[in-house]
């Protein structure tokens, strides 16, 4: 045997020295990915952790909670709150509108006042 | 399924949907331990299990009497099942950024090899290193959903479905070190 071939048949030897022993089957694994089984335990391995009774656990829960408003509810609830916001706004305008015009008409009422004083003087 | 099976279970969606807790309680013990499947190959959480398969089978029996073909019972059920653990991972995810030392806490991993074989740790892990998305639509397939109805549950075209399940199946693949 040549040289450089020994020294490539000690090359393969050593380099597969590090593989593990049963290296054809983890590639085949691997390159298969996980099969049925393995699946099928995933999911037993799920199964076992809900406790027994589970079924009764979830339906005292789901009657316990109130159940969720309709469509029509939640649009007539938006409606409802609308209507308050805007008679609210309407409300606290036509009080400040009343208002202002009262100062104001005072204010008017004053300047007439004030002229008839003045005319009176003259 | 064959035909029979589904009239069965067509029949007992209509009973449920009309409020009989018999039917709702046979519903959730006949999925119970397929939702709980699907929910741990989601979560890759033994502690989520319970709690989200209680909430896909509440939210089941709040919606049940909106499900418009009982036929399509089993991708609805599936349907709800993917978006509670999406809205799940996706609230973990939103937690970890506003308490990033809770984090620590929610991710203690369990213990491999407690009780599972080395090819279910394998897979286990595989799972956990692909986005939540191809997690559920690898489930999905192992749930025996075809392809039409997953791309019905998520939106979407088969083409897309059938791209998608290749590049998931290929990363999986990757991640997959069988010892």
């Amino acid at each position: 045997m040549k040289p450089e071939d020994r020294a490539w048949q000690s090359l393969q030897k050593r380099a597969s020295a590090h593989l593990r022993g049963n290296f054809a089957d983890h590639v085949l694994k691997a390159a298969r990915g996980p099969d049925a089984r393995t699946w099928a335990q995933l999911e037993a391995a799920g199964a076992a952790r809900l406790r027994p009774g589970f079924a009764e656990r979830v339906l005292r829960a789901a009657r316990k909670i109130p159940g969720l408003p309709s469509l029509f509810n939640q649009f007539a609830f938006s409606a409802a709150t609308v209507a308050v916001c805007v008679l609210a706004v309407a409300g606290i305008h036509a009080v400040q509108v009343r208002l202002e015009s009262d100062r104001n008409l005072a204010g008017w009422q004053q300047l007439v006042d004030d002229v008839q004083d003045f005319e009176q003087y003259l | 399924m064959d035909t029979s099976a589904s009239t069965q279970l067509a029949a007992l969606v209509r009973r449920a949907q009309k409020g009989d807790e018999d039917a709702q309680r046979e519903l959730i013990v006949s999925y119970q331990h397929r939702v709980a499947g699907f929910v741990y190959a989601m979560t890759g959480r033994g502690d989520y299990v319970e709690d989200l398969a209680q909430q896909v089978f509440i939210k089941m029996i709040r919606a049940i009497d909106r499900l418009q073909a009982p036929a399509q019972f089993e991708s609805w059920l599936f349907r709800l099942a993917r978006n509670t653990c999406i809205d799940q991972l996706r609230r973990q995810k939103l937690g970890r950024i506003f308490l990033p030392f809770g984090a620590e806490h929610e991710n203690i991993p369990e213990p491999p090899g407690a009780v599972d074989s080395e090819e279910l740790d394998a897979l286990r892990h595989a799972l956990d290193q692909l986005r939540p998305q191809d997690r559920a639509l690898l489930a999905l397939v192992q749930e025996g959903r075809s392809h039409a109805e997953i791309a019905d549950i998520l939106s979407t075209s088969v083409a897309a479905v059938k791209a998608r399940l290749h590049r998931a199946r290929e990363h999986l693949r990757e991640h997959y070190q069988s010892p």
